[in-house]
């Protein structure tokens, strides 16, 4: 693993849901181990914080990476304004929710809400995505590797190979060493732009095999 | 200094300092990269007619591009960091934004100076295009009738170029003159790695040389080279012997002195055949260039 990378490891899977707030690439960005670890979470209503859940391993970087199960974390990189953050299994709700900016990788699924509220950035999920995917988008991109729903405030475009997704996939396997498969980097895409009201600026790029059953995951 | 009975004049060519870029053009395969970059880098010869210099560097191959796409990498030099933004936002749009499958990306990631190109190509997207950043670097998606073209947004300058390396090949007829320095170019391009040296001229050779200024016309910043026509060798202060019977000139841009010095090294080690009698270079007497590339220190005498 890269060492300019900030580790974020769960350190046991969790029975409880927990939300958590500013686990995003720019906030990680400005703090120490310690301040990281002092970002607030909660477990149902009891205010808890990242490090009672998480061990942190470095600090002061726009490049994070969250390790573990997170099918019960919420929240993660909502809001996030630059930087990259990888999760490397499964999260929870409201990924990448009112996200402005940066690059968030989720390798399994991710729950409902995902990319809610976007103003722009790019969510990359490589497993399924969770219904209500990019809900009141204004721009920014869902590649979605894994299969989605596409809500219907949606509209379909095109067929094609964006040249954007692959430079992407590219850099992520290069960067970072994930398996991407071939098939999604020389793949097409289906282009779904919405949401409803301001339609053409957000975009959900729909890998053409995942549509068709053929899911890939990583 | 000779080298297989060819006569290495002890002179130097004169080179001069200039910007750089290099730009990296994929495509869906080496035959439409190829295509994109012979127009971006065509009409660029001369910095004098042409406001730059410009050719294929070499091939890509996919494991060394930005995209896994077979792709060309093409250096182009102007005089400084502003000629090359201007050159490349004027250059590109029409050669490789209209090229199917291509995309365009910056080689030289490392260079600190950078002119923003991007965003002022991107706006033939009529306010459709966006900008994404991958890696920490912001590139342009401009919608166009196949689908996308990507574009990145800045280039890296290299502000310590050197244009102008050269020597020249006087040989005993124009079919040895030519053999020669088409085996100078073959030997040039076959370099290993990036060679950071483009040869701007027609398949890389110069038959016209020229000097500084005009004899019989005041206007012109440049004229034939009349001491090395063969033509003129009583009509003029010639510098060529008798049996000397055409000259042809290998010109050389670089990103670095350094690379100008291995292409020379390369490419007259090839040059010297049967049918040539002298190498030798182009100069100023050293006034007007700061980069002085002397041929018997080059190709290892004295």
């Amino acid at each position: 693993m890269s060492s300019d990378v900030v580790t974020v490891s769960l350190r046991a899977p969790l029975a409880e849901p927990l939300h958590v707030e500013g686990l995003t690439a720019d906030r990680v960005a400005g703090l120490s181990e310690c301040e990281i670890a002092s970002l607030p979470a909660w477990e149902g209503t009891r205010k808890a914080r990242l490090g009672d859940f998480f061990d942190i391993k470095g600090e002061r970087l726009d490049r994070v990476r969250v390790v573990g199960d997170l099918k019960n974390v919420h929240g993660v990189a909502a809001g996030m304004a630059g930087g990259e953050l990888l999760i490397d299994g499964d999260a929870g709700r409201g990924v990448a929710q009112a996200m402005t900016g940066g690059l968030v990788v989720v390798g399994g699924d991710v729950g409902v809400d995902a990319a809610r509220g976007m103003i722009a950035g790019t969510l990359v999920v490589g497993g399924r995505t969770g219904d209500q995917p990019g809900r009141g988008s204004k721009r920014g991109s869902i590649v979605a590797l894994g299969g989605i729903e596409v809500p219907v405030t949606y509209w379909y475009a095109c067929t094609y190979e964006p040249p954007y997704v692959r430079l992407l996939l590219m850099y992520l396997r290069k960067r970072y060493g994930l398996a991407i498969d071939d098939r999604m980097i020389t793949g097409r895409y289906r282009r779904h732009c919405g949401d409803a009201g301001n339609p053409d600026r957000g975009e959900i790029l729909e890998w053409e095999s995942s549509s068709s059953g053929d899911v890939a995951r990583q | 200094m000779n080298i297989r009975g060819v006569f290495i004049e002890d002179t130097f060519a004169e080179g001069f300092s200039m910007a750089a870029a290099r730009v990296v053009i994929t495509a869906a395969s080496s035959k439409w990269s190829r295509a994109a970059a012979l127009k971006l880098t065509g009409f660029a010869t001369s910095i004098i007619a042409c406001k730059c210099e410009a050719a294929i560097e070499r091939e890509l191959t996919p494991d060394e591009t930005p995209d896994g796409r077979p792709g060309v990498s093409a250096l182009l030099f102007a005089m400084n960091a502003e000629g090359v933004k201007r050159r490349l936002v004027e250059r590109i749009s029409p050669t490789v934004l209209t090229c199917p499958t291509t995309s365009c990306f910056d080689g030289l990631p490392d260079a600190t100076e950078r002119v923003l190109v991007g965003r002022a190509l991107a706006a033939f997207g009529d306010k459709f295009q966006s900008s994404t950043v991958v890696g920490g670097q912001r590139y342009w998606r401009v919608p166009v009738m196949e689908g996308e073209f990507l574009l990145q947004e800045s280039f890296g300058v290299q502000g310590k170029a050197v244009g102008g390396g050269n020597f020249l090949i006087l040989a005993e007829d124009a079919p040895s003159a030519l053999a020669a320095a088409e085996a100078a170019v073959e030997a040039i391009d076959g370099m290993s790695g990036m060679p950071g040296v483009i040869l701007p001229f027609p398949g890389g050779v110069v038959r016209s040389g020229s000097k500084v200024g005009s004899r019989g016309y005041k206007s012109m910043v440049a004229s034939t080279n009349d001491a090395y026509c063969p033509t003129l060798r009583l009509s003029t202060g010639s510098a060529l012997v008798e049996g000397v019977n055409a000259v042809l000139e290998i010109v050389i841009d670089g990103l670095d002195a350094n690379a100008i010095s291995r292409a020379m090294r390369a490419g007259i080690q090839a040059a010297c055949r049967p049918g040539v009698r002298t190498i030798t270079a182009g100069n100023y007497g050293g006034g007007l260039g700061k980069h002085h590339f002397h041929l018997r220190e080059i190709m290892g005498g004295d």
